[in-house]
């Protein structure tokens, strides 16, 4: 790993160490990935003609110059040779007859070859930094902007990582690509051709004999490549597994510490530990020896080139300086025929990964097209018309469905772990549009209105706790962002939160990381209620909100939100009796679909699920 | 970076590496010198024989620079990959030692990376520096000697071309670090705006707060966007003028040759060496210039490191610890608790006991301090002041190892571990019999869906147990500590994610089993019922224990445990 590094004179992109000779992917359409990736760039198309030019100017001219070079070299030796020709002859010289001017001729020539080189070499990389980084930080923001178009259904059916790895690594590839590899690409494609031209013009003979080891490199890269892969992979699945115990052992340490396990935990890694050593020295051994074997060979070749032509110019039929940029161009010759290996390995990742990244701007959108169902006048809050809905290719949930919610009622909805509690929410929320009937919210059909409208008359506690990184207070005034510091803090007050957060060192500025591990569990729970209670909304939506704050605490928030529920529609996923008994009508549901609704009278005198559901919860309550 | 790599990196292998890598560097410095000696010998004078002679000693020399590279390389890796593997067992043995204080301190994420990520960068470092950093030196002092040889006139040339290939290269490292390391931490908030917006969109949604968001990551793009711009165009100056410095000290030492050459005070194929010799020379330095951006990294994974090394128990060990008396029974004496650094006290003033074939409840709110209680008897934690003993001796007298032996626990958040349900059974007591373990999983009420398992016994537990329900992980859990022979059987809050039904089970066979009945039993519990039939229940409200003894009496004159009544009669009646 270390080797390919080296060449590179950028240190942020590329393969970081410690992940091996990446495995190839191979894009599917690779043409056409490219040619809407070089869409992405076409607005810098005039800065990408001149970075290409500047590019093979610079190759070119570094090319030139040896050969230019190697003539001073011939100048020197001549006047060399001319001396030691006039000495024995016995002619008296002070010095030898060098062509001193010929030579600063040649000099200057090359010294002004080497500045422009470095000079269009400088700005192509300046440019190239702005085009490449511009161009990802459009695609970046393009993506992030996709993110708010896509449906729900859309996150419910990929996983984050999945997400993440093409909003982060493979847009890293696409960065790390555009800046080094197109112009390498370039620089080394033109290099190559440039140098088997200069070394044909001064001996066609050498060149074949500097080629003739072509064949032997590829054999041994053949020959080893596969060898390297083996113990790559091995390297990495045995570096899975161990990271996975190390994960596994280090979040149950209670376990380990309370069952006296450390010993034998210890001999497990170790074992592992020690695979992972026996395959890690090896694979780097093998990856290791390519670059000395390589060196030989080349300089096999080297000493042929040095033979042949060293036998040459004594005979006279070939310049020394010639020779001298002849070997020059030898050692440089590898350089790009490597670089050209790895760089198609890595355009086609990277084309691989911009595909990933396009799959994602290519998802379908939300749409909002309204639709032909009349306003009614109707004292109801929400109303759910008929209704049907299924997941997409999923067996239709419910049908016809039918609910009417009085301004300040509460519905709650009830049914075992997995009973698809949260449809309602979801639709009521519009994350997912009905495919038959209507709800209506005033009357209204919510897909007449914006989801950002319907939105504003809701406000939702749910289970996953999320907060983002910032201070409390910012979490708080998420909700509403015209909220005053005096409601904020009314509204941590009576969800209980005012208490803790002023305990912590930083109090309401407090900035919560990420997982908000600064915080337990409870008190983020509570954290997303106040932030409810902040947003004063007509609805308020509870999904299982209450269940991972006990018993106590909860007795404290239903007090607590008795008050700020008042006049208030709500509706609630709920595990525990207390609210369900009090809502004004509930919904049982059963394997995603809705299976009773009612009071809890009218339910427990159906005798039906919702009364056994009831009856079950009190079996084991003996003691009161 | 190099303090961590003492004593475990094997000194023979980089003694070996070192060694091997002289002979690559004398090996590759004799080559310019035979191919002056072919130009001043051979080509000069027409000597094929002599050219043909010197061509045959290069493919010798070639050679052997193939074979002390490879000795390099074997070395190399051998000792980059043992040190590796050492530190790695290090940092897991250290870890898994760690009290409760020392895994809040670090976080088992921060953990983790540590023993992984931080050692495959110390590995890739130390690997690189036995390669090619230690050439460096090597290369340097070597060529400059036989550049010396060749001329040392024309050595002069270097004190043009060095200097400024330091300056250069230390100003783009002056600049360019600190905003690579910039870079960092505007790459990791990219990453985590971007991730908040996937875990939350519900959220974000909800609230409409989409505009946020994208204001939000349009600043960390931007901000990182104008940064990595910055640090490339910073590095985009390196590459060239370092080409240039290299090509002008050829362009010189040819100029300056050529006049030597002509008073003949040099010879022709000297020059041509010289040359060979003086990139060498340049690249060595721009070889070490790369230690300044590699080893900072490394260091920093190397400090991350150490940190864990260098952290102590905070529980003192026991220097000739006591031991343990036969007898259960558990007690806590005005005992008084607060976290590292914290202002407040965790737990006041605690006083209670009980004794063999009793059962103490403990019941309170979300932060009354019922887990923390718990933890002080294991010693994941010490008290600050006050006793808490078991079996009759004070916990600080005795070894954590025979502590453990001695309680069994059930934490809130069941944890198994990948393997079989015998291997995470056997936790509890190495090489349990079956009858055992089929025993303990029919108190835990787990037998039914164990004995549906493919393999029962054998069936297999994914890493973190994940292809079980949270009710099932945490009945396996539960099974897992009593298969363990303890005085004390701790049960902290493990059955709230049981049903009512599963519960009362439970406990009714947990007071039926002649083995756990003669123990004591201690429950965490959330619920009235769970904690009714104990003999004590502990109340405990904000940390202060406000209440002791049975439900009849709690119920009739402790507030607090009415209030808990109320709030669940609501439920229940």
């Amino acid at each position: 790993m270390a080797e390919k590094k080296t060449e590179s004179p950028s240190m942020g992109h590329g393969h970081g160490p410690g992940r091996g000779p990446a495995i190839v992917v191979k894009p599917k359409n690779f043409w056409k990935t490219s040619g809407r990736l070089a869409k992405y760039m076409s607005t810098y198309v005039v800065g990408i003609v001149v970075v290409l030019a500047l590019a093979i100017a610079s190759a070119v001219f570094q090319i030139k110059t040896p050969k230019i070079l190697g003539q001073a070299t011939t100048e020197i030796y001549k006047g060399l040779m001319t001396g030691v020709a006039q000495q024995k002859a016995g002619i008296k010289i002070n010095g030898l007859p060098i062509n001193f001017d010929k030579i600063e001729h040649i000099i200057f020539i090359v010294i002004m070859m080497y500045l422009a080189s470095a000079a269009f070499n400088f700005i192509q990389q300046f440019v190239m930094t702005r085009i490449s980084q511009r161009t990802v930080y459009k695609l970046r923001r393009d993506l992030k902007g996709k993110m708010e178009r896509l449906p729900i259904s859309y996150y419910d059916s990929h996983s984050n990582g999945d997400i993440m790895s093409r909003a982060i690594n493979d847009m890293d590839n696409i960065a790390g690509t555009l800046q080094q590899s197109l112009t390498q690409l370039v620089t080394s494609s033109v290099t190559f051709v440039g140098i088997i031209w200069m070394m044909f013009t001064i001996s066609w003979k050498l060149t074949l004999i500097a080629l003739a080891t072509v064949p032997l490199s590829l054999i041994v890269v053949g020959l080893i490549a596969p060898q390297s892969q083996k113990f790559f992979k091995r390297q990495q699945a045995s570096l899975g597994l161990l990271n996975n115990q190390v994960e596994e052992n280090y979040s149950g340490h209670v376990v380990v510490k309370s069952f006296n396990h450390e010993q034998e935990s210890i001999d497990e890694f170790e074992k592992e530990n020690a695979k992972l050593y026996k395959a890690s020295w090896k694979a780097q051994l093998i990856s290791g020896i390519v670059m000395p074997m390589m060196n030989f060979l080349n300089n096999l070749g080297y000493v042929f080139v040095a033979m042949y032509g060293g036998i040459q110019v004594a005979n006279g039929g070939i310049a020394l300086g010639d020779i001298q940029a002849f070997l020059q161009y030898m050692n440089q010759f590898s350089q790009p025929i490597a670089q050209l290996a790895n760089l198609t390995n890595t355009i086609q990742a990277t084309v691989a990964s911009a595909e990933r990244v396009f799959e994602i701007l290519d998802e379908p959108e939300m749409e909002n097209t309204k639709v032909d169902v009349p306003d009614v006048q109707t004292d109801d809050k929400v109303t759910l018309d008929h209704v049907k809905f299924g997941y997409e290719g999923n067996p239709i949930l419910l049908e016809d469905y039918n609910l009417n919610v009085k301004p300040g009622e509460m519905v709650a909805i009830v049914g075992p772990t997995g009973a698809g509690k949260t449809t309602i929410i979801n639709l009521l929320e519009r994350f997912y549009d009905v495919s038959g009937g209507s709800i209506k919210l005033d009357g209204k059909d919510i897909r007449n209105m914006s989801r950002e409208q319907v939105r504003s008359h809701y406000a939702m506690v749910l289970q996953d706790t999320w907060l983002f990184t910032g201070s409390i207070y910012d979490n708080l005034k998420y909700s509403r962002e015209d909220a005053t510091r005096d409601e904020i803090i009314e509204a941590a007050k009576a969800a209980h939160v005012d208490n803790f957060v002023r305990q912590l060192p930083d109090g309401y500025d407090t900035v919560l990381n990420e997982e908000a591990s600064n915080i337990s569990q409870g008190q983020r729970q509570l954290i997303t209620i106040a932030r409810a209670f902040v947003a004063n909304p007509e609805i308020l939506i509870l999904d299982e909100a209450t269940s991972s704050v006990d018993t106590r605490t909860e007795l404290h928030i239903q007090h607590a939100m008795e008050r700020l529920l008042k006049n208030r529609t709500s509706f609630v996923v709920a595990h525990r009796l207390s609210t369900i008994q009090g809502a004004d009508k509930i919904i049982v549901m059963n394997h995603g679909s809705i299976v009773e609704t009612g009071n809890h009278e009218e339910l427990m005198a159906k005798n039906g699920f919702y009364a056994d559901l009831y009856n079950s919860q009190f079996a084991g309550n003996v003691a009161l | 970076m190099f303090k961590i790599a003492r004593g475990r990196i094997n000194s023979w292998q980089v003694l070996g590496a070192v060694i091997f890598m002289i002979f690559q560097v004398i090996a590759t410095l004799y080559i310019p010198n035979l191919t002056s000696d072919i130009v001043n010998k051979g080509v000069i004078t027409g000597d094929t024989n002599y050219i043909i002679h010197a061509g045959i000693e290069m493919v010798v020399v070639s050679f052997i620079t193939a074979i002390a590279a490879f000795g390099n390389v074997l070395m190399a890796s051998q000792a980059s990959q043992g040190l590796g593997r050492k530190l790695r067992s290090d940092l897991f043995k250290k870890i898994l030692y760690f009290t409760h204080d020392e895994f809040d301190k670090f976080e088992t994420s921060s953990l983790t990376t540590r023993t992984t990520n931080d050692v495959i960068q110390i590995q890739n470092v130390m690997i690189m520096m036995l390669r090619m950093m230690i050439m460096a030196p090597i290369m340097l002092i070597g060529a400059s000697f036989m550049a010396y040889q060749k001329n040392a006139e024309m050595t002069k040339i270097f004190l043009v071309s060095i200097p400024i290939l330091i300056v250069i290269v230390g100003l783009v490292m002056f600049f360019a670090v600190p905003l690579f390391k910039a870079m960092q931490k505007k790459t990791d908030r990219l990453n985590l705006v971007f991730r908040e917006g996937l875990t939350g969109v519900r959220v974000i949604r909800a609230f409409r707060q989409d505009t946020f968001e994208q204001d939000r990551f349009k600043d960390a793009n931007a901000d990182y966007t104008n940064n990595a711009v910055k640090v490339f165009s910073i590095v985009a100056i390196m590459f060239p003028v370092v080409t240039l410095v290299m090509s002008g000290t050829n362009v010189g030492i040819t100029w300056l040759g050529a006049h030597y050459i002509a008073n003949q005070s040099m010879q022709i194929g000297n020059m041509i060496a010289f040359m060979t010799y003086a990139m060498q020379i340049l690249m060595s330095f721009m070889i070490l210039s790369m230690v300044f951006v590699f080893v900072p990294r490394a260091s920093a994974s190397a400090a991350r490191i150490q940190e864990v090394f260098e952290t102590e128990s905070k529980i003192d060990v026991v220097a000739k610890p006591a031991k343990v008396k036969d007898e259960p029974s558990l007690s806590f004496n005005d005992v008084n608790f607060r976290y590292h650094g914290a202002e407040r006290l965790a737990l006041a003033n605690l006083n209670f006991k009980v004794t063999k074939g009793q059962a103490l409840a403990i019941i309170g709110g979300t932060g009354s301090g019922k887990s923390t209680l718990i933890n002080l008897i294991p010693r994941f934690y010490d008290a600050e002041t006050g006793v808490v003993s078991l079996n009759g001796t004070d916990v600080k007298a005795l070894s954590t190892e025979d502590i453990n032996s001695r309680v069994s626990m059930v934490p809130q958040k069941a944890i198994l571990f990948k393997g079989t349900i015998r291997d995470n059974m056997a936790y509890g007591k190495e090489g349990a019999t079956d009858d055992e373990i089929w025993h303990a999983l029919e108190i835990a009420q787990a037998a039914d869906f164990v004995k549906e398992l493919d393999g029962q016994l054998d069936g297999e537990v994914e890493q973190g147990g994940d292809n079980f329900s949270g009710g099932q992980k945490q009945r396996l859990a539960i099974a897992r500590a009593l298969v363990k022979d303890a005085s004390i059987y701790v049960f902290d809050d493990s059955f709230s994610a049981l049903d009512f039904k599963t519960d009362l089970n439970l406990r009714t066979a947990l007071k039926n089993d002649e083995k756990i009945s003669q123990a004591v039993v201690v429950i965490v519990g959330q619920r009235i019922s769970t904690v009714a039939d104990a003999d004590q229940i502990v109340v405990l409200d904000n940390g202060k224990m406000v209440g002791l003894g049975t439900h009849q009496e709690l119920k009739e004159n402790n507030k607090t445990y009415q209030e808990i009544i109320e709030s669940q009669l609501k439920e229940g009646k």
